[in-house]
């Protein structure tokens, strides 16, 4: 038995190290001006492996060489040196982009289409069958909520909805590996949320994703593994559990503890010579503190929102 | 109309046609290839840069190949939404304000409202159709790139050259629809313009007497209706024709008697107005004043050319040889067209013609019919139908009937001789002025036809644009396209330029070059006035034979549009020869396809995200 699972674990790990997805080397960026002078080194070389299955996060500052390195990947640029594979193929072969899905920074798509055409577009160019892509469109319009403005050109659209359709139309094709720019900037706190839980659906379907953004909360929460770039250059890259592990504190986390077994427990603790002791109720975050308010208010509409369990009295409201 | 060159056979014509376009796409590429190579290797290295232009090259050529229908026509129907969102269906209404415009301030009383009318719509009808499809084609893929929404679109499967066609046939498409529309419209206008009827009353129509007195039918005057009026000429019967006037004619017959018992007359429609002639054409040559030949006629002072003088009086002719002349073609006789300018050295009547004769000439025997009498009306063609049956000159002077198939055009060949009777005066004839009425086309069809000269002009720009726009910014491929088609139409005169500059004959074009122009426009030296051989203008010269040369092979590749309108042929009344249609469709076949995979190469060597 334990044999066999080891047998399985060295074949996983196997077909892990086989299933490159994005494969990067010594791959950088120079972009000149008009007579070949350089004028900003965007990339310096950079080697990366991205395996199927995993989402990937590219973290750093703006300009910090991110875009550059998904636009090398998807051969929308060309690399001053080295070479991007993505599955196994170079970048600039187009034909590696009918497993693909790419969400630019800011969804630059069609303004003069409405969402169904923008969804019909996209499926056409992948040679998609008039009912493939009728069912896909519809599938995809509904999953990002845009079904009441599905008949609008999107000029008309806010930003957030630019997004919706931008994230459908990079799903059009069902793609293996999804590159997303930004995906979350223009969205608000739910469609962020919406977002974050629609990258862990797609990684619990078996695709990979890519995705780069500098808000470090919506890369802490979904990426497995991140790097993150500075001026160019790759300063980290790990996995994000260990990359934020803190070694040497000890966190502690409980519910239904009367205030006298907190004593106890703070005894026992100085007891077995802990330092820096800190006990109390912890924080949440802004962000599940809005989206409790407004599931509230769209389960209770016309009244204030119940301030969530926990809260003090003072503002608890009637 | 005017002819300058004549029309070759299209099966003679396409086989050096393709040579030529052959060796022109092999010295483009080559020259593309180094230039590429030459960019490469300052910033790579000769190696390198060979190896990457080599690389470059397969990829754009498999690029090239066999792109997928699907995403063709996704990507052209992605032009044709943007085109009508773009609303450029409100050309449409523009065209229809021209219509307007036109059937205001066009003179139906002019001297040929047909052509006219004719010129004036299918040139609109150009204008406008490739004006709107050059705006869109220039405009379309910057756009693109700048609002980087190309983005979406070369990160799915497409290859560069589905995008480039894609585009060139979207924006095709719309042009072909704004043409077809403006097509028919056109044609209805024309038709409903130029159409017109009289009335004959029985009190302008006086008895005629022949000389002796005797009753010889009948002359009047018709109804003046679209600002003319014709003379009337009616046998005993009361039937016969009004005569031309603004090159058309009509049939009159009596209609009926009133109570009174006077005849009523009826008109029929206008004949001769939208017409398609399909000419037989001869070759001309000429006879000076002693009746030698002469490559030649005389030149009246006239800078063009084109026609030359034959003087009157004098044993000088114009010889017209035609061939391939058989009865079965022309049963009722030969009917002959000519049009035959005037050059007077006095004045005399100028209300009456200049008096000439025709003759026709069996070129092998030598046997010749009598003059038959013409009077040469300047801006109208007369018609002369030659009998079947008709008079030769023995000898002797003897006069003898023969038959015009049988004895004179024996072998399938016949002269027509042309001479001026009246001294001091001056016919002036072009290869193109006479020739043998073989045949009517339908007229409607002509000007599909003509429609489908716009056509290729319309691709032609579309492809032109796109290409342009693959690598510059809107409004600089806008200039491009349009210097590119200014270097085209002028392509003849540049030519000549160079020719001019680099043999230093200043007699096929004076004036010199860019430089010399301008300093003789400062300096107000005349063009026909010779520089001083100056080391200066030595300088100036070589400068202006250096500016010249790339100008000079850009003329000789770039398309010129007005050599593809054939306007000219549906105006002057004359059936387009399906040579010359052939020819012109695969020449901008040629060019389109040319300018589609340099915009491919174009595009594809460019980083559309940076």
């Amino acid at each position: 038995m334990i044999q066999e699972a080891a047998a399985s674990s060295q074949t996983m790990r196997r077909s892990e190290s086989a299933e490159v997805v994005v494969e990067a080397r010594n791959l950088s960026k120079v972009y000149r001006d008009f007579w070949g002078r350089s004028k900003k080194t965007a990339l310096k070389p950079l080697d990366l492996d991205i395996r199927r299955g995993e989402i990937f996060g590219l973290l750093g500052p703006n300009g910090a060489g991110k875009t550059t390195t998904l636009k090398l990947l998807l051969g929308l640029i060309f690399p001053t040196s080295g070479e991007a594979l993505v599955f196994g193929r170079p970048a600039t072969d187009v034909s590696k982009n009918e497993r693909i899905g790419y969400l630019p920074e800011e969804s630059y798509l069609y303004k003069f289409l409405d969402a169904e055409e923008t969804l019909d577009f996209y499926g056409r160019l992948f040679g998609m069958s008039p009912e493939e892509r009728r069912r896909r469109a519809a599938a995809l319009i509904e999953m990002v909520g845009l079904s009441r403005d599905r008949k609008r050109q999107l000029r008309e659209y806010s930003k957030g909805m630019t997004r919706r359709i931008g994230v459908a139309q990079a799903l059009i094709n069902d793609p293996e590996l999804v590159i997303l720019d930004e995906p979350t900037s223009g969205l608000d706190p739910i469609g962020t949320r919406e977002m974050k839980d629609l990258i862990i659906d797609l990684k619990s379907r078996g695709k990979t994703v890519i995705m780069c953004s500098h808000l470090l909360a919506d890369v802490e929460d979904v990426c497995d593994r991140i790097a993150v770039l500075h001026q160019g250059e790759l300063k980290e890259l790990g996995r994000v559990e260990e990359l934020l592990r803190v070694t040497g504190v000890t966190q502690i986390r409980a519910t239904g503890l009367s205030p006298a077994a907190t004593a106890e427990l703070k005894a026992v603790l100085e007891r077995h010579g802990a330092a820096d002791i800190e006990i109390g109720n912890p924080r949440s975050t802004l962000e599940d503190l809005f989206l409790e308010v407004v599931r509230d208010t769209e389960a209770r509409p016309g009244r204030r929102a119940r301030r969530p369990a926990g809260a003090s009295d003072a503002t608890r409201t009637g | 109309m005017v002819l300058e060159e004549q029309i070759p056979q299209f099966t003679a014509w396409i086989g050096p046609a393709l040579l030529r376009y052959a060796a022109a796409a092999s010295i483009s590429l080559l020259i593309a290839a180094i230039l590429a190579w030459l960019v490469q290797a300052i910033a790579n290295g000769p190696l390198a840069a060979g190896d990457r232009v080599y690389r470059g090259l397969l990829a754009g050529l498999a690029d090239v190949s066999l792109p997928s229908p699907r995403r063709v026509w996704a990507l052209a129907r992605l032009a044709i939404q943007e085109s009508l969102r773009r609303n450029v269906l409100v050309v449409l209404a523009l065209f229809a304000l021209i219509i307007l415009f036109a059937g205001w301030f066009l003179d139906p009383a002019s001297v040929d409202p047909g052509r006219l009318y004719i010129g004036f719509i299918l040139s609109a009808t150009n204008l406008l159709v490739c004006l709107v499809t050059l705006v869109l084609s220039v405009f379309s893929l910057p756009a693109d790139i700048k609002s980087r929404t190309i983005q979406t679109v070369t990160t799915k499967p497409v290859r560069t050259s589905e995008i480039v066609l894609g585009r060139m046939l979207g924006f095709a498409a719309v042009g072909t629809c704004l043409l077809a529309l403006m097509g028919l419209a056109g044609w209805a206008f024309v038709v409903r313009s130029v159409s017109h009827g009289h009335t004959l009353e029985a009190e302008d129509v006086f008895e005629a007497t022949d000389g002796d007195g005797a009753p010889a039918g009948a002359e009047g005057r018709t109804s003046r209706d679209r600002g003319h009026r014709h003379r009337v000429i009616l046998d005993a019967g009361g039937s016969g024709i009004a005569e031309t006037t603004q090159g058309h004619r009509h049939q009159v017959s009596v209609s009926g008697t009133t109570a009174t018992g006077e005849k009523t007359f009826a008109v029929g429609p206008a004949i001769g107005l939208l017409e398609a002639r399909r000419p037989l054409r001869g070759t001309l040559r000429f006879l000076d004043r002693d009746g030698r030949p002469a490559t030649k006629g005389i030149s009246v002072g006239s800078e063009w050319a084109y026609r030359q003088y034959i003087e009157g009086g004098s044993a000088a002719a114009a010889i017209w040889t035609f061939e391939g002349v058989s009865p079965g073609d022309f049963s009722e006789g030969l009917p002959l067209e000519m049009t035959v300018r005037v050059f007077r050295t006095y004045k005399g009547d100028i209300e009456e013609g200049i008096h000439g004769t025709v003759q026709i000439r069996n070129p092998t025997s030598g046997l010749r019919s009598e003059s038959l009498p013409i009077v040469a009306r300047e801006f109208t063609i007369d018609s002369l139908l030659i009998p079947r049956r008709i008079n030769t000159v023995l000898a002797n002077g003897e006069l003898q009937e023969v038959d015009l198939f049988d004895d004179l055009a024996s072998d399938g060949r016949i002269e027509v001789w042309l001479q001026c009777l009246e001294p001091a005066q001056y016919y002036g004839v072009a290869q193109a002025d006479f020739y043998l009425r073989a045949g009517d086309g339908s007229f409607a069809l002509n000007y599909a036809k003509s429609c489908v000269g716009i056509w290729f002009c319309m691709l032609l720009v579309t492809a032109l644009g796109v290409m342009f726009s693959t690598f510059l910014s809107g409004p600089v491929a806008l200039l491009a396209t349009i210097a590119t088609l200014m270097i085209g139409q002028f392509r003849e005169f540049i030519a000549r330029l160079f020719e001019s500059q680099v043999t230093g004959d200043a007699t096929i074009v004076p004036g010199g070059g860019p430089i010399e122009s301008l300093y003789r426009i400062v300096t107000q030296t005349s063009i026909t006035m010779e520089l001083d051989p100056t080391p200066a203008v030595s300088a100036m010269k070589l400068v202006d034979t250096i500016l010249l040369a790339p100008m000079r092979i850009a003329a000789g590749i770039f398309p010129s549009l007005s050599s593809l309108g054939t306007s000219d042929f549906v105006a002057g009344g004359f059936d387009i020869p399906g040579d010359l249609l052939g020819a012109h469709a695969c020449e901008t076949l040629g060019y389109v396809l040319a300018f589609f995979v340099a915009g491919v190469f174009c595009l594809k060597a460019r980083e559309v995200a940076s």
